[in-house]
């Protein structure tokens, strides 16, 4: 009975013009952007992530193209005096070698944002393809590929990033391998959970109708089908792996001083939390910010869609 | 039965057995059980007719149809697709599915979300015809136009499509490759009674113009009345009656079929057949059937013979055979 | 046959993101003492919609109950809030519903939920509070001295309440009750799970059994052992039937009235030899012309054209004058009312004349 409501809430307005693909490419943006926008938690963590992200990226074309952004050099030490307080010319104050803390925060903010979103990338293709194999042809393949996720999600991800620090020496793109070692597991279940649902849709029969094999089905029917689940779920998990590098960074196994690193400015900088709080509490805040932005938009997200 | 050069389908002896998993002790020393689903059924269908298995849940009538299409490995009996015999092992899904396809119950779950519907219509034709866009789209097209959708539906997507539209795409995509057979599991029972007849009456137009081959699954006796040529009843795993759908129909023979047919409601208050008809007991286990006939249990003309031997299907009138001890008490 | 219940220009909407959907359009309906009324209708139409409602089942929101009245027994239903309606519901005015797996709890045995009905029905007549939700596992511990029927631990029932149950397991036909009693749901058939859906639902000695598709989702056999057994129930205990169906035929055989719904308006209420004989309205004939009857040579199928409507954005004028081939200038400019054409037939077209 319920389902007459929804059928008839969800049936669009059919269209009648066929589109050419740059239509389609910005009615699937548009599409993106109505559902990001339906509620509060949405356009408000859409916000902060825009932000943050705006800001990653320009710096991240600044430093290829050897250009500065920031009213300071970050490395650059004495520009302004040892411990300064936040003022006008330097809005996050100076740290204990009178470096720009402001500067610092901008030029760190891609390492965590390449870094989670390369590791919840990885996690999401490599957990999609492997839940989906497994729930899609069942049995023997199905309970080895689940019994070594169960694996390697026993693995502590500070041990495992201690590990490789030992092995490989700190720095960035160690600490991200560590992380894509060990983070795609829920989405392996995630996805085998959805796999398994897709798999039993007639549709699935009848692309064997069409002449198509297993591989084709799984890439073809199965990932665009269960892709949804995922990526909401990619969405919030971003926060977590933000979270997650920012305490690798702060055990120091990611990047060395004097390149910033916000996880690192931290646990440098924690002796002066008396006084002069605001060289380990900001780049925190930036942390716990950027955290409640991409949960506040996995959340909008999710409670759009299951509004239908 | 058929004259063999016009069968496009004949089963001998088919049987499909699914293994019951048996606990989790390995010491256990039950032998292994299986629920028989499909028991031995030997079926023949005819080029451009439609024939009918009619029977209810459990009768096995699409685990059935599922060992034709190859979804499922047969368990024991052969296979005969137009005269040639499918081996396992040595299947060519792709020549097969070039002649045989299907269309299946629940529109809702019979095409890709995700797919727009000339997508959907054109995917058999991209794997296994091998041709090219523009004859696929041209194909596509004429496809849309025979099952009465105008082509601006290419571009929708299923959930901008109602039940009746989503079953015309079902269909569309099955005849696309223009199949000599196409089976059809239940296409109309999900569907509104005014749909419905209009998805019967196009397909009874497609099999006209295109000397289409129906395998039709269902329940619904009227359905199978107004659809196929012949008729197959089957019972817990067997055929228990087979013929000409008038004979079968107007004059059943099997105990079953006549408890079957008395069941379906005719719109007809003033003879209200359904409460004149008397049918006790229940579908029997499929792992433990009833030993000799499994319908003794529930059949009022059971005697002894009946729960020691099976029945065979015998021919009680040219075309109309009948799996009965006692098909004489039925005249 | 004195009226057991009275609807009145009853209107449900439900709210959509795009605006609302009258569901329920200005529906009259009457069903009376001992009668079997069959509301048929396809997917939409809203028959449903107004089962729940009479029942007080609605989701609240989305749906809405825009105006009208639902009479029983003198008591508007509609202007009853939760805790009144809760009186009604399972004690006066049972339902049955499609699904009988979803509607019996797994993990409780069909003898006791039997029973819990029957001690419901018991405490309700003693007068005590039947609102309360613990009270599945509350009977076990509970030694009951106001009730006769006591209900003691480790899930045995006592003597009076097990000879209860056995006897409404008989009262559907359930063969080897002392047996059904210690059975799970999952253990049952659908046939089974549905008639004790019904067993349940008499324990409670309803006026009113509302039942929305109970054999759909049944085999044909099974289905006429059900239907068979609702007629003979309705003889034995006195209970009125309201029978919510898409399929024509099984009201046909079965229902002593049947009304027609359309896109939420009653479009034909009759008398079921009536209904049959001599369809009024061009949908009721339209319907019965889609059903499939005769051989494939020699039959006559004519689907009824076009496809439902949407209830979003309703038409002014007759809802089916779309689709209609006896549609006439004034269909698709007013809406016909539902009037008195014929002995105990009511019809809601302008083929009839707009006077009464």
């Amino acid at each position: 009975m319920q389902s007459l409501i929804l059928k008839s809430d969800s049936a669009e307005v059919p269209s009648l013009e066929s589109k050419s693909s740059n239509q389609r490419l910005s009615s699937a943006i548009r599409s993106f952007f109505s559902l990001v926008f339906r509620n509060k938690e949405g356009a408000i963590g859409f916000g902060i992530v825009a932000i943050y992200l705006g800001a990653a990226i320009i710096v991240l074309i600044a430093s290829l193209l050897n250009i500065t952004v920031t009213p300071y050099d970050p490395l650059l030490q004495n520009v302004g005096p040892s411990l300064g307080g936040p003022s006008l010319a330097h809005l996050f104050g100076t740290d204990f070698l009178g470096r720009d803390v402001f500067s610092r925060v901008v030029w760190s903010l891609p390492n965590d944002f390449f870094v989670s979103f390369a590791v919840v990338a990885v996690a999401l293709v490599a957990g999609a393809i492997i839940g989906s194999v497994a729930a899609f042809r069942g049995g023997l393949l199905d309970e080895l590929l689940m019994r070594f996720t169960d694996v390697i999600f026993s693995l502590p991800a500070l041990v495992i990033a201690m590990v490789i620090a030992v092995a490989l020496g700190p720095g960035l793109i160690h600490m991200m391998f560590a992380l894509m070692v060990i983070w795609w597991p829920p989405y392996a279940r995630v996805a085998r959970g959805e796999a398994l649902i897709v798999s039993h849709q007639n549709y699935i029969e009848a692309a064997r109708f069409a002449g198509q094999r297993t591989l084709g089905i799984i890439f073809k029917h199965v990932l665009p089908n269960i892709s949804l689940t995922l990526l909401i779920y990619a969405t919030l998990d971003v926060a977590t792996v933000v979270l997650t590098y920012a305490g690798l960074s702060y055990l120091g196994l990611s990047v060395r001083p004097p390149q910033p690193d916000l996880g690192e400015m931290i646990s440098t900088s924690q002796d002066y939390l008396i006084t002069a709080p605001w060289l380990p509490i900001i780049p925190g805040l930036v942390i716990a910010v950027a955290v409640v932005g991409f949960s506040l938009l996995g959340d909008g997200l999710r409670d759009a869609l299951e509004m239908g | 039965m058929a004259n063999k050069t016009e069968t496009i389908l004949r089963t001998e002896n088919l049987r499909k057995y699914f293994p019951v998993r048996k606990g989790l002790n390995p010491l256990s020393r039950r032998e292994q059980r299986f629920v028989k689903a499909v028991d031995g059924v030997s079926i023949a269908v005819q080029k451009g007719k439609t024939a009918a298995i009619v029977g209810e849940s459990g009768c096995g009538k699409t685990t059935l149809a599922r060992t034709i299409a190859l979804m499922t490995r047969a368990t024991g009996g052969k296979l005969f697709f137009e005269e040639k015999e499918i081996v396992e092992g040595k299947i060519d899904r792709s020549e097969i599915y070039r002649n045989m396809q299907m269309v299946y119950q629940d529109p809702e779950s019979s095409l890709d979300p995700r797919m727009k519907v000339a997508k959907s219509i054109g995917e058999p034709l991209h794997g296994l015809m091998k041709w090219e866009k523009q004859v696929v789209n041209e194909a596509v097209e004429r496809s849309l136009q025979l099952v009465g959708l105008s082509a601006d539906f290419a571009d929708r997507l299923p959930r901008q499509l109602s039940g009746g539209q989503k079953q015309r795409v079902a269909i569309a995509r099955a005849i696309a490759i223009q199949p000599s057979l196409v089976i059809l599991d239940e296409p109309t029972s999900a569907l509104d009674a005014s749909v419905q007849a209009q998805i019967l009456k196009l397909l009874l137009k497609l099999q006209n113009e295109f000397k289409l081959t129906y395998l039709l699954i269902t329940h619904n006796i009227a359905v199978a009345k107004y659809m196929a040529d012949f008729v197959a009843v089957m019972y817990a795993g067997n055929v228990v009656e087979y013929g000409p759908t008038r004979t079968v129909i107007s004059k059943p023979r099997h105990p079953y079929t006549i408890a079957l047919i008395s069941s379906a409601p005719i719109p007809d208050p003033n003879t209200r057949n359904l409460l004149q008809t008397e049918i006790k007991g229940e579908v029997p286990s499929a792992i433990d059937p009833p030993s000799g006939c499994k319908f003794n249990p529930r059949c009022p003309f059971a005697e002894g013979i009946c729960t020691s031997a099976v029945p065979q299907l015998e021919e009680i009138s040219p075309g109309h055979f009948v799996a009965c001890h006692f098909v004489s008490k039925t005249a | 046959m004195g009226s057991l219940l009275t609807i009145q220009d009853l209107s449900v909407a439900y709210e959509a993101r795009s605006g609302p959907i009258t569901a329920v359009n200005h529906v009259d309906l009457e069903l009376h003492q001992d009668e079997f009324l069959a509301v048929v209708g396809e997917s939409g139409c809203g028959k449903s919609t107004l089962g729940l409602s009479i029942i007080g089942l609605l989701p609240k929101p989305p749906a809405r109950i825009v105006e009208g009245s639902i009479r029983y027994k003198d008591t508007d239903l509609v202007r009853l809030n939760g805790n009144k309606i809760r009186e009604y519901r399972g004690t006066e005015i049972a339902m049955i519903f499609q699904e009988p797996l979803t509607s019996l709890s797994p993990v409780y045995r069909i003898g006791d939920q039997i029973a819990e009905a029957i001690l419901v029905r018991e405490s309700r007549k003693s007068g005590k509070s039947t609102v309360d939700s613990e009270f599945m596992q509350r009977t076990y511990k509970r030694t009951a001295n106001k009730l006769k029927q006591t209900a003691r631990m480790r899930h045995r029932l006592s003597s009076d309440l097990q000879e209860e149950v056995i006897r409404y397991l008989k009262l559907v036909r359930i063969a080897d009750p002392d047996q059904v009693l210690d059975r799970y749901p999952f253990e049952l058939s659908g046939g089974m799970t549905q008639r004790v859906m019904i067993a349940m639902a008499l324990s409670q000695e309803p006026a009113l059994l509302l039942a929305d598709e109970p054999t759909t989702a049944l085999d044909v056999t099974t289905q006429a052992q059900v239907l068979k057994l609702m007629k003979e129930l309705i003889r034995k205990v006195r209970t009125s039937i309201l029978l919510v169906t898409h399929d024509l035929a099984v009201a046909s055989q079965v229902a002593d009235r049947v009304v027609v719904m359309y896109a939420g308006e009653i479009v034909e209420d009759a008398r079921v030899l009536d209904l049959f004989s001599n369809p009024m309205h061009p949908y009721t004939s339209g319907l019965l012309s889609c059903i499939p009857s005769g051989y494939k040579d020699d039959s006559e199928l004519t689907p009824i054209l076009g496809s439902l409507p949407d209830l979003r954005s309703p038409s002014i004028g007759c809802r089916f004058a779309p689709r209609c081939p006896h549609a006439m200038g004034v269909c698709s400019k007013q809406s016909p009312q539902l009037l008195q054409r014929g002995m105990n037939h009511e019809v809601s077209c302008h083929l009839y004349g707009q006077q009464n």
